[in-house]
């Protein structure tokens, strides 16, 4: 990964922690936050804590993982490492070391000396992080000129040096081209060069590979390996994600409600960890290797499919390559099928096509033995509400100005003849109890739930169309993994209550793992495998499919907890 | 369930978010400013025919260009017509012309806008927004006030083509701002989900897209207002709005301007209820649009 002839140079050596502060290891502590409290203050003044006297050591050349759920302050925590906070946040206590000197009490104009120079950031989203109306050269070279006075020959052979250290191709013309002409993983590279441009000591990563292909999010992970092991620099990598932390992070430290619940090795946290918060993530993380398979559906041997597709070829308006190249497809009654692909393999525009949102340029889709209209305002109401799509993100497919209420009356109205009118309520209380959620929920909007209660909102608005083809659009990849578990068993009890065919389309191969009776893998819009889901996972034909089941990590089975 | 707790809850946050549109702007000291200026120059240009002492187009009431006098609290004008009853009258033209034509711009402009942004993400209907895009640059091309003095010119200075004339010249404008408010909806999954039932168009652009830009649509309506008062008064001013003997804020402070080192308070009364009329609507305008977007109050600098 880091190019043989790149030189270090002086500048560049990492300053040690400072004598006194060595760790019993003797590893040299360059980061110190000791009994850090920190508040959001509200629009009317109130205090809410995020981050309870929360104390770590980062120490040189080791990668400390900070894992945690959404509104656990890993991110909060992560930031006021590097002395910042957003404007609505007070400090309540503690402070934060960098070489004796206490960040927090540095102003804006004395921590613009240090960030970038001694402590580098990489944000989650490169495609946001990177500014697209500058050259990714223009980019690089503003930490250089600034923090060490390059200019030259010497910046433009440093910028160089970056580029190749991050393994992309070709960094003469890199330099001269725009962020957005790079694909996601490229981007995260140039933002992890940006963050190493001046050699910092502290790298400090918030969720950089979340959203990322399983493959491309492998490839950064050996990449910051490669990074530590040659530079000695020291990561701070915040993640939901325990899985990736335990093949990464030399240590991790697990956070709940803003309160470090657990920290150590990571081997000794994943697999010996004694807080029950840390064994019920273990426990919701799915598994490609320990999962049981789901049984097998009842009646799945049918004579009829629910769905049949045959060479169904979908192009977008405008783009030359088909996005979907000739895909056929089986659900019967009761069956889960899952489709495993990376973004951009075609896997969302297909059942777009079958939910009728756009028309397949070729080939035919069945439902329940006759053939679909390709749109679907052409489709009998009957078959519309028949075909029911959940989509990935509630925030998006729930409508913030509408209330719960309305939300769900709509497709009973619609849909369900058998429910008079006026009787929409008792419908949206039962829809509710089956989706596990209080009566008191049915007047709120979506902006006072939360993630996981949205989803739930909108498979309850899939349901309430009594729907006998379910497609689920990597519906629990906004989630975090105890809501996705929790999601992933409801939506399992309701499938099998109801006898619905499900096609289920996820990047995570774990989940399509724990639900899926059969599995197809699609790249660049053809199907590359498919089979039994145990028979795909457990010996894969194909060599993408290999390569997507390395890249994935899984969490070793937890210990009996020590009493 | 999971038995894990449910993590911090941002609840309170969230809450603000849905906050009416009225207690938002009650709220901030600049929407308490504008509304109360805006309720007095209301209640100042809805009352003012009323409280009005002498006809505002009878002349010869006093000595021509008269200071103040407890006879005529603003003096009178040239014609020695008293100031203040022309002032309480006048502000009718100066508010009704630009109201209405804002509606009408707002609702032509607006439709056009969102119309053409649903149509954008129709493959089969793309070239509805490529015309409606193009209609809206072709529009936006030409200079207001000229295009306002060759309609004008064309068709007389009566209310109803000053009317049409203003709102042809905003529509484009408001077209552009509600297509861009549009277009961040209509690329939304329950849009998406709409499409799914098969709900029918009016279903999708009424039920699903306005409530959402309807904020947008108001801020930009208040906006309007302002420019559309200033305009008005301003083609008033040129001679190309309200004609003589009315008593248009505009006119009379064309009308006085020939005098104004010996009456001045006859150019300044009108002057000062035009400014503060747009003063009023701006501050709402202000706040809505900070009611829109909370972040853009704060400074976006850390610590």
């Amino acid at each position: 990964m880091i190019h043989p002839a790149s030189p270090r140079t002086d500048m560049s050596m990492p300053i040690a922690g400072p004598a006194g502060r060595n760790g019993p290891d003797t590893i040299p502590v360059v980061l110190s936050m000791r009994d850090l409290s920190l508040s959001y203050e509200g629009a009317d003044g109130e205090l809410n804590p995020v981050v309870h006297e929360v104390s770590l050591d980062l120490r040189r050349g080791e990668i400390l993982g900070i894992v945690g759920e959404s509104g656990s302050g890993k991110s909060t925590t992560a930031l006021a490492s590097m002395g910042y906070r957003s404007p609505n946040v007070r400090v309540g206590g503690g402070e934060v070391l960098l070489g004796g000197t206490n960040l927090l009490t540095l102003d804006v104009p004395r921590l613009r000396t240090i960030w970038g120079r001694r402590i580098g950031f990489v944000a989650q989203q490169a495609s946001l992080a990177l500014n697209p109306s500058l050259r990714i050269g223009a980019q690089l070279a503003a930490p250089l000129k600034k923090h060490m006075a390059l200019a030259g020959k010497a910046l433009h052979d440093r910028q160089v040096e970056l580029l190749r250290m991050v393994d992309l191709p070709d960094p003469e013309a890199a330099l001269r081209r725009y962020s957005f002409q790079f694909s996601g993983g490229q981007q995260q590279r140039i933002a992890i060069a940006l963050a190493m441009s001046c050699d910092p000591e502290i790298l400090v990563m918030d969720e950089p590979t979340t959203g990322l292909d399983a493959t491309t999010q492998a490839r950064i992970s050996d990449l910051l390996r490669a990074l530590v092991r040659e530079r000695k620099v020291a990561v701070i990598y915040v993640s939901h994600d325990l899985g990736l932390l335990h093949a990464l992070a030399d240590r991790i430290a697990v956070m709940l409600d803003g309160r470090i619940v657990e920290t150590g090795a990571a081997d000794d946290v994943v697999v010996r960890g004694g807080h029950p918060y840390t064994r019920a993530l273990m426990a919701a993380a799915p598994r490609i290797g320990t999962a049981n398979l789901p049984t097998p559906a009842a009646g799945a041997s049918d004579a009829l499919p629910v769905l049949r597709a045959r060479a169904v070829v979908c192009t977008h308006p405008g783009a030359g390559e088909p996005s979907v190249h000739g895909i056929d497809l089986e659900v019967a009654r009761g069956e889960t099928l899952g489709i495993i692909g990376e973004s951009g393999s075609g896997k969302s525009t297909l059942l777009r096509a079958i939910a009728g949102l756009m028309a397949p340029t070729a080939g035919s889709i069945d439902f329940q033995g006759d053939k679909l209209a390709p749109l679907v305002s052409k489709r009998p109401v009957r078959t519309r509400g028949e075909i029911q799509l959940i989509f990935q993100n509630p925030d998006s497919s729930l409508n913030p100005r509408q209330t719960v209420r309305s939300i769900l009356t709509r497709p009973i109205r619609l849909f369900r003849p058998d429910v008079r009118r006026g009787d929409e309520t008792a419908e949206i209380r039962r829809l509710l109890a089956a989706v596990r959620l209080p009566d008191s929920l049915i007047d709120r909007f979506p902006s006072e739930l939360s993630g996981g209660q949205k989803q739930r909102i909108a498979i309850a608005r899939a349901f309430a169309a009594r729907p006998l083809l379910l497609l689920c659009d990597e519906i629990t990849s906004a989630l975090d993994v105890s809501v996705q578990a929790a999601i992933l068993d409801l939506l399992k009890d309701l499938a099998r209550e109801n006898g619905v065919a499900t096609v289920f389309v996820s990047h995570d191969l774990a989940v399509v793992r724990a639900l899926a009776h059969s599995t197809i893998v699609m790249r660049h819009g053809r199907v590359v495998e498919r089979g039994e889901t145990g028979a795909v996972f457990t010996d894969p034909r194909d060599p993408y499919t290999r390569a997507l089941l390395e890249a994935v990590h899984d969490l070793p089975p937890a210990e009996a907890p020590h009493v | 369930m999971s038995p894990i707790a449910p993590a911090f809850s941002f609840d309170k946050q969230d809450t603000a978010a849905r906050r009416s549109l009225w207690r938002s702007l009650a709220s901030s000291g600049n929407g308490r400013l504008g509304l109360a200026l805006a309720a007095i120059m209301l209640a100042v240009i809805g009352l003012g025919p009323w409280l009005a002492p002498y006809p505002p187009t009878q002349i010869g009431l006093g000595l021509p260009n008269q200071f103040p006098t407890w006879a005529h609290p603003f003096g009178t004008d040239d014609l020695g017509r008293d100031i203040l009853s022309r002032f309480l009258v006048g502000g009718r033209s100066v508010i009704l012309v630009p109201f209405v034509a804002v509606v009408l711009s707002t609702v032509v402009g607006g439709w056009l806008g969102i119309v053409s942004a649903y149509a954008q993400i129709q493959p089969r209907l793309r070239w509805i927004d490529q015309g409606i895009a193009s209609l809206l640059d072709l529009a936006l091309a030409l200079p207001p006030l000229l295009l306002a003095l060759v309609l004008i010119a064309g068709f007389g200075t009566s209310p109803p083509v000053l009317i049409l004339s203003v709102a042809a010249i905003f529509a484009p404008r408001t077209g552009r701002i509600l297509r861009g408010a549009t277009q961040a909806v209509v690329t939304s999954d329950y849009v998406a989900a709409a499409q799914a039932r098969g709900e029918s168009l009016s279903y999708i652009l009424l039920r699903e897209v306005l409530p959402n830009i309807a904020a947008t649509a108001i801020a930009e309506f208040a906006l309007r207002m302002t420019w559309g008062i200033i305009f008005v008064a301003s083609l008033s001013f040129l001679g190309l709005g309200a004609q003589p003997p009315s008593s248009d804020w505009g006119l009379m402070v064309a009308q006085a301007r020939p005098y104004i080192t010996v009456s001045p308070i006859a150019v300044l009364a009108p002057a000062a209820g035009i400014a503060l009329l747009s003063v009023a609507l701006n501050l709402i305008a202000d706040a809505l649009a900070d009611h829109l977007d909370p972040a853009s109050g704060q400074p976006g600098v850390p610590l």
